[in-house]
């Protein structure tokens, strides 16, 4: 197996986000990521699988890739709920003072901030959601 | 997510320790509110390694209690790369954070 590739199928639930979390620490030491990139990559993905076990009603799979290539990881979620596209969802208000603060949208904030790119597609009855991220 | 008190004069110091997600959230929201009970807290994140958006939820609603409450709420010690996650959001310009625990407690 390929040390610098991750695949990692897992239940579309709360419960199964800290072994996913657990998976992908390991890859990013096997794949040689910084810190950062470490860190953004678990956020992404969490991100991600987070919206999907919270949200995605009837998926029943939730399937998370990694892999590196260069200076690049290409990560893809996958699950075969209802069709949904995460990137659709409003941007914070980041200039709004603590009283005034909502947490809402700040994971798919994380997610165009700290991806080079990012798409979402329908392919069939699964939802897919690809994006790259900087390995340094 | 471990969580150890400390007290310093009328400040409590809550040390997290482990990953401050989607998982450990609740947990650790339950705590922070709780200690806010006592009076002013610090959040000393030097060994927390990882905060997601449910994280910063957390620390969120805890600035909002610490407001209500009319005490004093700020995390100290964070990693780089919890900090990104802190600018990124703008985190950074609505929760005060202090370099050490020291600083924390002598700001607040």
């Amino acid at each position: 197996m390929d040390a610098a590739a991750l695949r990692h199928e897992m239940p579309p639930d709360v419960e199964g986000l800290p072994g996913l979390l657990d998976q992908l620490e390991a890859f990013s030491e096997a794949a040689g990521l910084s810190p950062g990139a470490a860190q953004r990559l678990s956020i992404v993905a969490e991100e991600l699988a987070a919206n999907v076990a919270m949200h995605g009603t009837g998926a029943s799979r939730l399937l998370v890739e990694a892999r590196r290539e260069g200076d690049s990881v290409h990560l893809l979620i996958e699950d075969d709920g209802p069709a949904f596209d995460p990137l659709s969802a409003a941007a914070p208000d980041l200039d709004a003072g603590v009283e005034d603060r909502e947490v809402g949208g700040l994971g798919v904030h994380f997610v165009r901030r700290m991806t080079r790119e990012a798409a979402y597609e329908r392919r069939g009855k699964v939802n897919r959601l690809t994006a790259l991220l900087d390995a340094g | 997510m471990q969580i150890a008190e400390h007290r310093e004069g009328a400040t409590t110091i809550a040390a997290l320790e482990g990953r401050l997600d989607t998982a450990t959230a609740p947990a650790t929201e339950e705590k922070l509110l709780s200690l806010l009970d006592g009076g002013g807290l610090v959040a000393d994140m030097s060994e927390v390694r990882y905060v997601s958006s449910a994280g910063l939820r957390v620390l969120l609603k805890a600035a909002k209690q610490a407001r209500v409450k009319g005490v004093s709420f700020s995390v100290c010690g964070l990693q780089p790369a919890v900090r990104e996650v802190f600018e990124i959001s703008g985190f950074d310009k609505i929760i005060p954070m202090h370099a050490t625990r020291a600083e924390a407690v002598a700001g607040t």
